[in-house]
């Protein structure tokens, strides 16, 4: 009897050590679940074959990180980040320095620094999507004439009902400073001042008592949906997916939208460091890129991904029901970038707090 | 009695051998001693381990300002001596700047990892909570003083960046002509500081580091902290009035009927926390179950009625589309959803010290001629007191560091000082603030405790 125990005991801990090694080899991608998870499965992980990666969500912030790193216990490889904690991560020491010269190439051999519409910010990012900002409605919810511009997002008497915006101020200050008559190119001069900060908020107060706020991506579309908002911002991939693969009656108004980067960092002192630069090579690669637009409307960050889609049209879903060209929804086309805002995440991560503790006290009013 | 000790009316008491009882009495019971501290060991390790350690941590966390003061030594020691602050201050001062950040941005750790340059990072965020640009500003500058020849990898001073600092440093960024970066120091000169604390209560350190109060747009956290007393008191108050009536029919029905009932308090304690919120949403909000039950069977009568004798005209009695009540992502909201949730603890703890009042007290007392009011109000009701004074602690308690609940509900003006925490955790990385926050909670909760036991004495408190 007390042989088998030893033995079942022994065999338990060979298999108990074996499924350790097996996760340790695994790499952990962290990012923001629903259709954009969705579309890193399939265009990256689908296609990698040279290990295993998992994929969990989180709700965005560095807290995490920094708490693992801070305690020497960390638990994630890769994580999806927005543009501002890019920098500030980076700047921490919380993300690692890459060696530039590993990733690979554009196909005409443009290194992959040089193929993106910015500045690359640091050594420490690794190129993902830009997505949008954008004010959305029920292509059914106005009568006569649509909302085409960002004034009409903050017009309550011409299109009437209440709006949904989200609980923190990137991209709805930009867009409420563009709505009161500022030039594009002049927005940041302008938010660099307390008179063009003033106009913000002067411009937020119109729409104050008819605002529904929301945190977390998939709300807007509820919001919308039950009828308890006529138009909400939202993240453009939630709208162009809910469009294109379900078939949702909501239109886009690209005016006034404003672009963010995306960036995947490796976290420093990952458990699987070396697995995990590689795996970022292969996530970064064009023609990874060109996937990933396959299943949602975010644009690659890489402008050499472009042609591969153009030439591949039906690109979204192919051979599925809801196969769909995919160019015409991506926010960086031209017809698109006229009333577009790239956000600049410099500004953000200078005056981020200020702007945001005022945002907040504008909430609690 | 003469087996185990030998009476002796001169001497000490003495043990069978020859030990005096007090001496062999004492032994055996710092045996017992040693062998119970070793039974509570254990609990005792874990309790340290996971409860006070981080509890310390938090309390340092929400003073340290040591990082920053390693990393800037010598601009503070100038920042001491700087006078008039309402100028821009001495060559000194600039110098102290570069020659720090020259300085710290070579600080190795123990294993000769360079740390100063994450030093300088973190600094600049750190900078940026007392004044929006440093951390542009000082990362400009580290990048551009610091350059090391390609060549013999030795470090260069850039002359754009070497004395006359003043001057040169205000023509490569205007900002450092700013008497504002400069004033801004003072609030991080001392390696420990209550400047977190200010700022969770909508204060702040000037540039002589007197308190003052922060400019009218930014103030958040004073209206924050009072709607989460409110939020908190409110949801008690509620939670009481509807739980009281419901624990006594739980006690006094027969044991058939109210285990019934039981399990109707249990069910939603058992249900997860999200899904009841969910369904609270679906119930509340704008198109939601109420809204339309509403709409469709109220009476929507053309025009106006007017009720002059009661001093009302105009009276709108059409209940239509644009009379739906917003009763979701809202304060109302929150204290409608907060209320069900937690219902149970309030519920609990009076059923519990309901069930062992005897209801002879009752009988007895209608006996001696009180009307069955006057018996409730007078004899079960003083009765009953522990029981709601446990229920009112554990609920208030609960609720005040509430989160995931104002976060999905609370909309505009129904989030609490637990969002704040989360987003100065998450979102800012300003755990500083985040850990003020915290600790004041945590004080509020222990004056909570002490007004209790000074009034109604805690040993009055009766968990089941």
């Amino acid at each position: 009897m007390k042989k088998v125990i030893t033995k079942t005991l022994i065999a338990g801990a060979i298999s108990a050590a074996m499924l350790a090694g097996a996760a340790q080899a695994a790499v952990t991608l962290v990012s923001w679940g629903g259709g954009y998870s969705a579309s890193q499965q399939k265009a990256y992980i689908d296609t990698y074959s040279s290990g295993e990666v998992n994929m969990i969500s989180y709700n965005g912030g560095l807290g995490e990180v920094r708490a693992q790193v801070e305690s020497g216990n960390v638990l994630w490889d890769i994580v999806d980040v927005l543009p501002s904690q890019a920098r500030t991560g980076c700047d921490e020491g919380l993300f690692e320095e890459l060696d530039r010269s590993l990733f690979l190439p554009a196909p005409d051999g443009t290194p992959m620094d040089e193929d993106l519409l910015v500045d690359v910010p640091n050594d420490c990012v690794v190129p993902q999507i830009w997505w949008s900002y954008v004010p959305f409605h029920l292509g059914s919810t106005f009568k006569g004439e649509q909302p085409s511009t960002i004034n009409d997002f903050f017009d309550l008497e011409k299109f009437p009902g209440k709006r949904g915006i989200h609980t923190w101020g990137n991209g709805i200050v930009e867009m409420a400073l563009y709505a009161s008559g500022v030039a594009i190119p002049d927005i940041y001069d302008v938010l660099d001042t307390q008179e063009g900060q003033d106009m913000v908020f002067a411009k937020l107060d119109t729409i104050k008592d008819d605002v529904v706020f929301w945190s977390s991506g998939a709300k807007p579309l509820d919001l919308v949906n039950s009828g308890e908002v006529s138009m909400s911002l939202a993240y453009n991939g939630r709208i162009g997916g809910a469009v294109l693969a379900d078939g949702a009656d909501y239109v886009t108004v690209w005016d006034g939208q404003v672009l963010e980067e995306e960036w995947l960092v490796l976290v420093t002192g990952a458990p699987n460091r070396a697995a995990a630069i590689h795996f970022l090579i292969h996530a970064s690669a064009t023609e990874q890129q060109a996937g990933q637009a396959r299943w949602i409307n975010y644009a690659p960050m890489r402008p050499s991904a472009l042609p591969i889609m153009e030439a591949g049209e039906p690109w979204f879903n192919p051979g599925l029901a809801t196969e769909a060209n995919i160019m015409e929804h991506m926010p960086t086309t031209d017809e698109h970038m006229k009333g577009g805002i790239l956000a600049d995440p410099d500004w953000w991560a200078d005056n981020g707090q200020a702007v945001n503790d005022r945002y907040a006290a504008w909430m609690a009013k | 009695m003469s087996n185990t000790s030998t009476i002796n009316s001169q001497g000490p008491l003495l043990t069978n051998d020859g030990v005096p009882l007090k001496e062999s009495l004492r032994k055996s019971l710092r045996r017992t001693k040693i062998r119970s501290f070793l039974l509570i060991l254990v609990p005792l390790l874990f309790v340290l381990l996971l409860f006070v350690t981080p509890i310390a941590q938090l309390l340092s966390r929400s003073v340290d300002d040591i990082k920053i003061n390693e990393a800037f030594p010598l601009t503070f020691a100038q920042y001491e001596v700087w006078e008039d602050k309402s100028i821009l201050p001495s060559e000194e001062m600039f110098a102290a700047v570069i020659n720090d950040i020259r300085i710290t941005h070579k600080i190795e750790n123990s294993e000769g990892r360079n740390i100063g340059k994450n030093l300088l990072g973190r600094s600049g965020t750190r900078m940026t909570y007392e004044y929006s640009g440093w951390r542009s500003l000082l990362l400009k500058t580290v990048k551009e003083a610091i350059k090391v020849d390609k060549k013999s990898k030795e470090e260069i001073k850039p002359y754009k960046w070497d004395a006359p600092y003043k001057e040169r440093m205000i023509k490569r960024d205007k900002r450092w002509g700013k008497v504002e970066f400069w004033q801004s120091l003072g609030a991080m000169k001392d390696p420990y500081t209550m400047g977190y604390y200010l700022n969770a209560v909508d204060l702040r350190y000037d540039a002589n580091k007197n308190i003052i109060q922060k400019v009218e747009y930014l103030r958040v956290y004073k209206t924050i902290w009072m709607r989460t007393l409110q939020v908190s008191l409110m949801v008690t108050i509620f939670c009481l009035i509807l739980a009281y009536p419901v624990s006594y029919l739980l006690a006094t029905l027969p044991m058939r009927i109210s285990n019934i009932l039981m399990i109707c308090v249990l069910m939603p304690f058992w249900t997860s926390l999200l899904v009841r919120i969910v369904a609270w949403m679906i119930m509340l909000q704008q198109h939601g179950v109420i809204n339309d039950t509403l709409v469709t069977i109220l009476p929507c009568f053309e025009g106006m009625v007017n009720l002059p004798f009661f001093g009302a005209t105009n009276i709108d009695l059409c209940f239509g589309d644009e009379d739906r009540i917003p009763m979701m992502y809202n304060f109302t909201g929150t204290i409608i959803v907060m209320t069900q949730i937690l219902l149970p603890f309030m519920i609990l703890p009076i059923y519990s010290v309901m069930r062992g009042i005897p209801p002879s007290y009752m009988k007895a007392a209608q006996n001696l001629g009180a009307t069955p009011t006057w018996a409730f109000i007078r004899v079960y009701m003083p009765q009953s007191v522990p029981g709601i004074g446990a229920g009112c602690i554990l609920v208030f308690i609960v609720a005040i560091g509430y989160y995931i609940t104002p976060e999905l509900v609370g909309g505009k003006d129904g989030l609490m000082i637990g969002n704040f925490v989360a987003r100065e955790m998450q979102q800012t990385l300003n755990w500083g603030l985040a850990a003020a926050m915290g600790t004041m909670l945590l004080f509020a909760v222990l004056a909570l405790y002490w007004v209790y036991d000074k009034f109604i004495g805690i040993d009055n408190l009766k968990m089941g």
